[in-house]
């Protein structure tokens, strides 16, 4: 009976108690915006209101940013110190497919808020099995500053950045590399490496791409670059391991094809083991890679901060880095202090990396002037393949690759 | 010590039915089948269920068709054959250790190897593919001491970056896996035995030749199989020695999950890993049947 | 008789002179390149700068800490599901140890990349969002390694025979477990301990692939920018077992005198 008693008055306190939270709920929420729909800054109701949800989210869930690459380490740490939101970066070192299989397969929690991944994943790869596409749209305040090629017309993904393939190399390799095709030279047994697998890393990608275009291939044909390697292989140049900084400082390889966006930091970070490593523009062939792209996760877990993430990605402001960023600066109103840091695309540049909207700037006069050395020498052709062309391309790589390595 | 074996499915009607006193003995074990339950059975079962289902979600066989033809099936053939070559190279110099150790070692050695071995068999993936690269690759302290003292072994074409490379690596860890697993074994030759066949004039050679090598040789087989299934199964290493150049099956795995999938083979990574596990089931069967026999000699 | 004593430490003395060599030899290369520095000028030099800059990470004793707890949950975990049942199994259950043995061998030849493409599809995902996750598997990973070295500890020793001793000589379950089984079980049970936790704090695959972030997986992505300074990292992690390993084999020798005194 005492029993009886008890739960009807516990289940009367939860019943008032819900019914408390369900009332006072809308009363707080009237006016409240679901950043999860939100498409542009002026629906998200304006800077100061989108930095005020993000900090309030306080998370932001990155995926496969790889330190060095394209400064994003820069980007990074002036986010987090400009607004005080928390990144979690997972799998830096992880590939664009990996990317979208932890959007299919990952739990609520791990879900990415923002990928950055190639173009060629873009497509059937970049749907769920239903057909939808994984992203949600959302077109940033630069929006019409972005090449129309490089973005989809509802805005579910954006190009951001690009680069060049450059050859990297160890200083105290002689004589030094000038062209791709010099990677045959038998003085360079031992030394070449690409970053990864090119069936599914981009760079490696289009670096054996750039490679088919130096000895007579085309943007259609890429078959001339896989036989390349397979020689590089048989004759002892090419060694099978990626081109990482440990490696590096083992000697297991000396010489590599990279992305230029990957020079500036790799060059610092080979400093320190005490190497000096250089990057240069092939002369033979200039392979400018199509852009990566940047896209909102359908399922972000942090929707406000994502969408400040590409705001301040795509932001073409020339403002302060993250060392120079002061207490005083960071008090300010988010429009504020989303106008005193340097914008994106900016960020992109410093990194040696081509920023989108690149075109824009230079008539706008808003481009900081990019790190010494990866300029594109004047005069050259350079080769961009569309995505068309890098697609089927993919595919053959993906078939023949494996018969090169074994 | 009594064979509780024999005893416990023989008479003893005191505790009630048959069944009803193994499920008594059972009980406290249930807990841990449990546990083994929610946390291994149903994610494998669910690997088992998908590699089952094709891209349309439909009951079919198809992923272990695909998994039977090239270039899945060279990479089970070179997993098996580094499991095989490494459990082979780990377990002669594994089982002799464990032997000198087990014979003329103090109680404080053997228990300080015994954890040693519990150590470097979990050693594996980034530091120590490191490791052998600071040792031996091009420019590493072993080559350079090599070159010292007129040995290049990279002229010949030597690379660590091989398939040879990584069976040699493979052997930080396989030989204390060995260690672990074939010393308990040694404890069945008895000294009293040694002492017993030499007072009855037996040389040494004699006596390992009529009985202490037939003695070990089960347990020596079954640590054997033990070691290539887990050589077979590695991937952290290799992961981290190769990247691409050596198809082996864990590795085509990781390479599917991380979302390099052909369009229309959603689950073959799935069916990959079944695969595995029907490969070192095969390999597990001797191991047991060996095992009951040996124990029998062990009590 | 000397002669024979004299082979005797020759043999010993060669293998475990090989052992070293192989076993120091790999991981003195890599402690060697952990203490480098560069000057500006790119000459070499060695220094504790390396070891200076993991402390000096605002992440590393963050990363440190959750590894250590992951680790001692998982420990708490076999202590709790494993050494009592490995117990009872020689105790009252011997019939049913080659099941067992069977069932405990699984994890070692089931690749943990299949485990994790398992564990991101059946389990639900209020488990999943947990770090917890990770030491329950750890458990199971670790489960062939600790079966055996509580098994064979306990082979060695007449269980049954020891507990019904103290039981006829009056004493009851609870005494019986933590005077007569816990004691001689202890080096069986530390070497299971310590395994566990080395597995856990090592960890890399299943804890890579579930997307989380440990201090194993922190020191491979921070390898990228300072590659001295990872190197450092693993060679520490391995240096810290070392000693731990150092310190329980100590302890259980120093208990093991007082057992033999007691005799």
């Amino acid at each position: 009976m005492r029993a009886k008693r008890l739960v009807v008055a516990a289940t009367a306190a939860a019943l008032f108690t819900t019914g408390l939270v369900v009332a006072t709920a809308p009363a707080q929420a009237a006016g409240k915006i679901d950043y999860c729909t939100v498409q542009n800054l002026t629906e998200a109701g304006g800077m100061d209101a989108l930095v005020t949800a993000a900090k309030k989210e306080g998370t932001l869930n990155v995926i496969t940013l790889a330190s060095g690459w394209a400064n994003y380490d820069e980007a990074i740490a002036l986010f987090k110190k400009a607004f005080g939101i928390k990144i979690v970066n997972d799998n830096p070192d992880g590939s664009s497919a990996y990317e979208l299989q932890t959007i299919k397969t990952a739990p609520a929690a791990k879900q990415p808020d923002v990928v950055d991944i190639g173009a060629t994943h873009l497509g059937a790869e970049a749907s769920d099995t239903l057909g939808r596409s994984l992203f949600t749209p959302y077109k940033v305040a630069t929006w019409n500053d972005i090449t129309p090629t490089w973005k989809d017309t509802n805005g579910l993904w954006y190009g951001d950045y690009q680069g060049t393939i450059n050859i990297a190399y160890d200083s105290s390799v002689t004589p030094a590399p000038t062209k791709i095709s010099d990677l045959a030279n038998p003085a360079y047994k031992g030394m070449v490496a690409l970053g990864g697998d090119p069936s599914a890393a981009t760079e490696s990608f289009m670096s054996v791409f750039a490679a088919s275009i130096a000895k007579g291939g085309s943007v259609d044909d890429i078959k001339p670059g896989i036989e390349f390697f397979r020689s590089l292989k048989q004759s002892g140049n090419f060694v099978t391991v990626p081109a990482t900084g440990a490696n590096l400082a083992t000697g297991a390889f000396k010489i590599a094809l990279s992305w230029s966006f990957n020079g500036p930091g790799f060059i610092a970070a080979a400093k320190g083991i005490g190497k000096d490593l250089k990057y240069v523009t092939p002369k033979d062939v200039v392979l400018k890679g199509s852009p990566y792209i940047q896209a909102i996760n359908a399922k972000a877990p942090h929707c406000a901060a994502a969408r400040l993430w590409e705001e301040f990605l795509f932001s073409e402001n020339k403002g302060k880095f993250s060392k120079d960023l002061t207490s005083a600066d960071i008090k300010q109103s988010g429009s504020k202090v989303f106008a005193t840091i340097m914008g994106g695309q900016n960020i992109f540049n410093s990194g040696a990396a081509h920023p989108i909207t690149e075109a824009a700037m230079i008539k706008k006069g808003t481009l900081i002037a990019p790190p010494a050395g990866f300029e594109i020498p004047a005069g050259v052709k350079v080769y961009s393949p569309t995505l068309d062309q890098q697609i089927p391309q993919q595919a053959v790589v993906k078939t023949m690759w494996p018969s090169v390595i074994q | 010590m009594t064979n509780s074996y024999v005893s416990s499915k023989g008479v003893s009607r005191k505790g009630g039915t048959f069944a009803r006193r193994n499920l008594i003995i059972a009980a406290p074990l249930l807990p841990l089948l449990a546990y083994l339950t929610f946390f291994f059975f149903w994610p494998m079962f669910a690997v088992v269920v998908d590699s089952l289902k094709n891209n349309d979600h439909q009951w079919s066989l198809i992923n272990f068709t695909t998994i039977a033809q090239k270039p899945y099936s060279t990479a089970f053939k070179n997993s098996i054959l580094l499991g095989a070559l490494s459990a082979l190279f780990a377990s002669i110099p594994g089982a002799l250790f464990a032997y000198i150790i087990e014979v003329r070692g103090s109680e404080k050695l053997k228990g300080f190897i015994n954890s040693l071995s519990g150590v470097l068999a979990n050693t594996g993936g980034v530091p120590l593919a490191f490791m052998f690269i600071a040792t031996f690759g091009a420019q590493g302290s072993a080559i350079k001491i090599l070159k010292s003292l007129g040995i290049d072994l990279y002229s010949g074409g030597f690379t660590l970056f091989s398939f040879t490379g990584i069976v040699f690596v493979y052997l930080y860890f396989q030989i204390p896996l060995m260690v672990i697993i074939f010393s308990p074994a040694l404890h069945s030759i008895r000294n009293e035995w040694r002492d017993a066949a030499k007072n009855l004039g037996a040389t040494p050679r004699k006596f390992w030749t009529t009985i202490g090598v037939p003695l070990l040789f089960p347990s020596f087989a079954a640590s054997f199989l033990l070691l290539f299934a887990s050589g077979f199964a590695a991937y952290a290493t290799a992961r981290a020695m190769t990247v691409g150049n050596i198809a082996l099956v864990p590795l085509v795995i990781g390479t599917l999950v991380d979302g390099n999938v052909q369009v229309n083979q959603a689950n073959v990574g799935k069916s990959l890993a079944v695969g595995m596990v029907l490969i070192s089931a095969l390999a597990m069967i001797p191991y047991l049947i060996i095992q009951r026999r040996a124990r029998r000699w062990q009590q | 008789m000397a002669a024979m004593k004299k082979r005797i430490d020759l043999a010993l003395f060669t293998a475990l002179g090989l052992a070293g060599i192989f076993i120091l030899l790999p991981f003195g290369s890599s402690a060697e390149f952990s203490f480098r520095e560069y000057s500006t000028d790119g000459k070499l030099l060695h220094s504790f700068a390396p070891y200076r800059w993991i402390i000096e990470q605002p992440e590393f004793l963050s990363h440190l800490l959750l590894s250590f707890k992951l680790a001692f949950i998982a420990v708490l975990f076999t202590a709790i599901l494993v050494v009592p049942s490995v117990a009872w199994l020689h105790l009252k259950a011997q019939s049913f140890r080659p099941i067992v043995e069977i069932v405990t061998l699984l994890p070692l030849v089931i690749p943990v990349v299949a485990l994790s493409i398992g564990v991101q599809a059946a389990f639900p995902d209020w488990l999943q969002s947990t770090e917890y996750e990770l030491p329950l598997m750890y458990v199971v990973l670790s489960l062939p390694f600790t079966f055996r070295i509580l098994d064979n500890g306990l082979q060695a020793i007449p269980l049954k025979t020891i507990s019904e001793a103290s039981r006829g000589l009056g004493a009851n379950w609870p005494k019986t477990i933590f005077y007569v089984i816990a004691p001689v079980m202890r080096t069986a049970v530390a070497g299971a301990f310590f395994l566990t936790f080395a597995l856990s704090l090592g960890e890399f695959t299943l804890t890579s692939l579930l997307h989380w972030d440990t201090f194993p997986t922190w020191v491979t992505s921070v390898s990228q920018q300072n590659i001295i300074g990872a190197i450092a990292l693993s060679v520490f992690s391995l240096a810290v077992a070392f000693l731990i390993l150092l310190l329980v084999g100590l302890f259980s020798s120093r208990s093991k005198k007082r057992t033999e005194v007691a005799e």
